[in-house]
């Protein structure tokens, strides 16, 4: 099943709007009349096709339907639920239009998502960690808990989630973690109300949010983004409106830091006013974009539809006339009394770029509204975070150092999959990247002056966690580690007849990178567990 | 005129299905048991039931099963004629006559329409052979929703065929998996507590405190049991896992992390909770040494021996795979472990040597039980 949200397949079958008169105005009656058209066409697809268990409660009202608040993954996720193991027949493209409908109608505000988009930006190394103890061991003990504060429910509601997940999973009350407790009358008795206080159905955040004017998204934008064992990049995306609620087409130009070019067209879906989800192809692979819009910003994760591990954090702003604004510098930082070269990036650009104290714009190499690249000095005793400007624009973040006080690998732990090796699952990359700190002006590491440089080149390599490791052998087992890059590649999946007791090739690693700052290196290490496939894997883990 | 066309179309499909059958019925005449022989029984993916002959270590017979495989908890009635299994996904358990391979006895778990209900590795057969005890967990689909329903305890006539409807229901207590039963007719099932049922009144006590156990300086009992194992000795041996503190102040860093076995001897009704030693690794299944009761085996990445009153480990064996379910003959010189792959082990049960491997037809014995037996 195509389990993305939009689907893949008609990526290159846009057709463009044509609007009536070529006028604006035509345009938005166009897109109303659509919107109109699109409402009830989901009405019509949950009367054909939900109402054989669903019942009608008004005239646009359901049972259980109309009593949840979810994120597109999330009604994604519900409405394939449907399809595996309740027998729905539905179309790809109606699944589309319910999910689109229902998001709009029923979706989450985005303060309400806040401390869980990692879930939805696919950042699946992200530790969680809740106060609820009772919800950790409840909840986030099959599944990340964010897929649970991704969702909004009255009481009765989440009742019915507990005799769900136990009707559905019978050992749920027989697994760690539970066989120790009266697990059922836990789930519902304290369980459901704690569900119902802090992930309520009715909330100020959506009725406010429901009131906010649609933000524009068609027209022009500049990204600033980073990829781990890539390396930065920054790209403009043109972004037109096309035929059907809120979708648009994009296309994607930009350049890595190492010259690689970043080109490719797709499409994008707008959820719930700010849920901005793309597909993009770029090289024959498929970029997927799950993005926030707010403020005028997009910001969120940039990655590889199939091999979601490999993603840049991006950030994007669009242009609007009379506006100015610093995205980010590329690189971010400057050691103390040396020349590097600097990208600027934003949007509407315009007037003297300013690096911060200590450090001169030797040259502008060159400029334009979204992008200014110049050659920059920083003063032997230059230091500290700085605040850069052009002309009357300020923002992004610029830090000169003297010196490289420690080094962190980052992720500090990451989980790699083995895969492949004819298996339905592939194998997952885990990327490393090493970030430098500065102690600050009273050169004390460890106190609250110090400051992050950023990440630094580093030589990379694994070796065993502990002392089973080293005797199992997981370094030559369980993967190879690029050391330009920190990409490690794990090993094929299945029972390895040369490993002891027969075992797959899992392991545990340490992650260990060099940096030379001058004449001085320093090591820094993380962990990282290479473990068998992710057999479920569905859009919100 | 006779469409040959047509006709013809047909035939292979017939050929086919008459194929399976002759197949099916070839595998079924295998030999029967015969009587005073040691056998044990296990099954594996994809429908096996496997019967082994422990006098000379081989694959005696395989019988076909219905339906779907999992999770494979076996129990042999006390005849050692009939092997009863809890398969298809948790939700029937049927009786097979190892004889001739005829299934006997079935009995659907789900008890009415829209109902789905799971037995978690819950049932037992009386020390009579005349009835099993099924612990069941049901659920009612509603046409939008789930209702999770009470547990409880099914009796069953073994006699009742292939449709068995129990004889008598009672409410049960949540998260019951293995159960045993005492020559007396007590049940003994196994949940937060071990718990004695008098299975012909419903009524429930408490055999030995686990949840509720009030042992000073413990932390409760944590029990992990899939596998209902019907010792040679006669003992319900349930492993768990807890924390002794240091002193009141309950400090688990300096605790000590200690593996122990809660125990029904099911031919006296004596009961114990026993140490037996420290936490070093973990074991998903244990065993008493039929013919020295101060030893106890456990299993899962290797086979360990332990001196239950000196509660020290006095011997391990490296395994070629994991093993997840213990067994030993009945002179307890021998240990035979199974689960995952399709081999069974066999062990020296003095010197831990290994003696050999027993190769299954068919895939992954998962958490399948293997029971010893006397035909």
């Amino acid at each position: 099943m195509d389990m993305t949200i939009e689907g893949g397949r008609t990526l290159n079958t846009i057709k463009t709007l044509k609007p009536l008169g070529g006028s604006l105005l035509a345009l938005s009656v166009a897109l109303a009349t659509q919107n109109a058209q699109a409402a009830s066409d989901a009405e019509a697809i949950i009367q054909n096709n939900c109402l054989a268990c669903h019942t009608q409660e008004g005239e646009q009202a359901w049972s259980r339907i109309s009593h949840q608040r979810k994120t597109p993954e999330g009604w994604l996720m519900t409405i394939a639920r449907m399809q595996v193991m309740h027998g729905l027949q539905i179309s790809d493209e109606d699944r589309r239009t319910l999910v689109k409908y229902l998001a709009d109608r029923q979706g989450l505000a985005p303060s309400e998502t806040e401390g869980a988009r990692y879930a939805l930006e696919r950042r699946l190394n992200t530790s969680e960690s809740f106060d609820s103890q009772a919800f950790t061991e409840m909840c986030a003990r099959c599944h990340s808990g964010a897929r649970v504060k991704l969702q909004r429910r009255p009481a009765s509601e989440w009742e019915h989630l507990v005799h769900f997940h136990l009707g559905q999973w019978p050992t749920t009350e027989f697994q760690a973690l539970a066989r120790d407790r009266d697990w059922l009358e836990l789930a519902l008795n304290e369980m459901v109300p704690e569900l119902a206080q802090t992930l309520p159905m009715d909330s100020n955040a959506w009725n406010d949010w429901q009131q906010q004017p649609e933000a524009p998204v068609a027209g022009s934008w500049t990204l600033a983004g980073h990829m781990p064992g890539k390396g930065m990049f920054h790209a403009r995306m043109e972004v037109e409106p096309v035929s059907g609620e809120d979708q648009y087409a994009l296309s994607l130009n930009g350049q890595y830091e190492d010259g690689t070019s970043l080109r490719g067209d797709g499409q994008a879906v707008v959820y719930t006013g700010y849920e901005w989800r793309a597909n993009i192809e770029i090289d024959g692979q498929v970029m997927r974009q799950v993005f926030a819009l707010q403020d005028g910003q997009l910001s969120g994760r940039m990655f590889l539809r199939d091999k979601d591990e490999v993603g840049a954090d991006v950030v994007a702003a669009r242009d609007v006339s009379g506006k100015s604004e610093i995205l980010a510098l590329q690189p971010a930082y400057i050691k103390a009394g040396t020349e590097a070269e600097i990208s600027i990036v934003g949007t509407g650009l315009k007037g003297l770029p300013v690096l911060g104290s200590g450090v001169d714009v030797v040259e502008v190499i060159s400029e334009s509204p979204d992008l200014i690249r110049v050659r920059a000095r920083a003063a032997k005793d230059a230091s500290g975070v700085m605040v850069p400007s052009v002309g009357q624009a300020e923002g992004g973040r610029f830090a000169v150092y003297d010196r490289i006080d420690r080094v962190k690998v980052v992720p500090e732990f990451a989980v790699a999959r083995i895969g492949g090796n004819g298996s339905s699952t592939p194998r997952v990359e885990a990327r490393f990247e090493a970030e430098a700190w500065a102690a600050g002006a009273d050169g004390q590491s460890g106190t609250a002056d110090d400051y992050r440089i950023g990440f630094v080149p580093a030589t990379w390599s694994v070796a065993p966690f502990d002392a089973v490791a080293e005797a199992d052998r997981d370094v030559h087992f369980a993967g190879r580690m690029n050391s330009n890059t920190g990409v490690f590649t794990p090993a094929a999946a299945g029972p390895n007849p040369e490993r002891r007791m027969m075992t797959n090739n899992a392991g545990n690693l340490k992650v260990q990178a060099r940096v030379q700052d001058g004449l001085q290196t320093f090591n820094a290490e993380g962990q990282m567990i290479v473990t068998v496939q992710r057999w479920n894997n569905p859009p919100i883990p | 005129m006779m469409n040959t066309k047509r006709l013809t179309s047909l035939m292979p499909t017939a050929a086919l299905v008459l194929g399976t059958a002759l197949t099916g019925s070839v595998l079924a005449k295998g030999p029967a048991l015969e009587e005073g022989h040691e056998y044990m029984v296990v099954a594996n993916y994809p429908n096996n039931m496997h019967v082994i002959d422990l006098q000379t270590d081989s694959l005696y017979k395989s019988c076909e099963l219905p339906d779907a495989f999992g999770p494979g908890v076996t129990q042999m009635a006390p005849d050692g004629k009939t092997a009863y299994i809890l398969n298809n996904h948790y939700e029937d358990i049927y009786g097979v006559n190892l004889d001739n391979c005829e299934v006997t006895f079935h009995a659907s778990m789900s008890l009415q329409k829209n109902e789905r209900t799971k037995s978690i590795f819950s049932f037992a057969i009386s020390a009579d052979g005349e009835e099993l005890y099924a612990v069941q967990n049901p659920t009612m689909l509603y046409r939008d929703h789930y209702r999770v329903q009470p547990s409880r305890l099914a009796v069953y006539d073994t006699g009742s065929g292939l449709d068995a409807k129990p004889v008598r229901t009672f409410p049960s207590p949540r998260q019951v998996t293995v159960m045993q039963t005492g020559e007396d007719g007590t049940l003994y099932m196994a949940g937060a507590e071990i718990y004695k049922v008098d299975a012909s009144s419903g009524e429930i006590d408490v055999a030995i405190p686990g949840r509720s156990w009030e042992r000073p300086l413990y932390a409760p009992p944590d029990v992990l049991n899939a596998w209902p194992i019907q010792s040679p000795s006669k003992d319900f041996t349930i492993l768990y896992t807890t924390a002794r503190f240091q002193d009141e102040s309950y400090d688990l860093n300096t605790a000590d992390w200690i593996y122990g076995f809660m125990n029904v001897d099911l031919e006296t009704g004596e009961t114990q909770t026993t140490d037996f030693g420290p936490i070093t690794e973990i074991y998903f299944s244990g065993i008493l040494s039929p013919k020295d009761p101060n030893i106890v085996f456990g299993v899962l990445n290797r086979l360990a021996k332990y001196d239950i009153e000196k509660q020290e480990l006095i011997g391990a064996a490296e395994l070629d795979h994991s093993y997840y379910c213990i067994a030993m003959n009945h002179d307890g010189s021998k240990v035979y472990l199974a689960g995952t792959f399709n081999d069974v082990a066999i062990y020296d049960a003095d010197s831990l040597e290994k003696l050999g491997n027993i190769q299954l037809p068919g895939g992954d014995m998962a958490i399948s039980t293997s029971q010893v037996f006397i035909r």
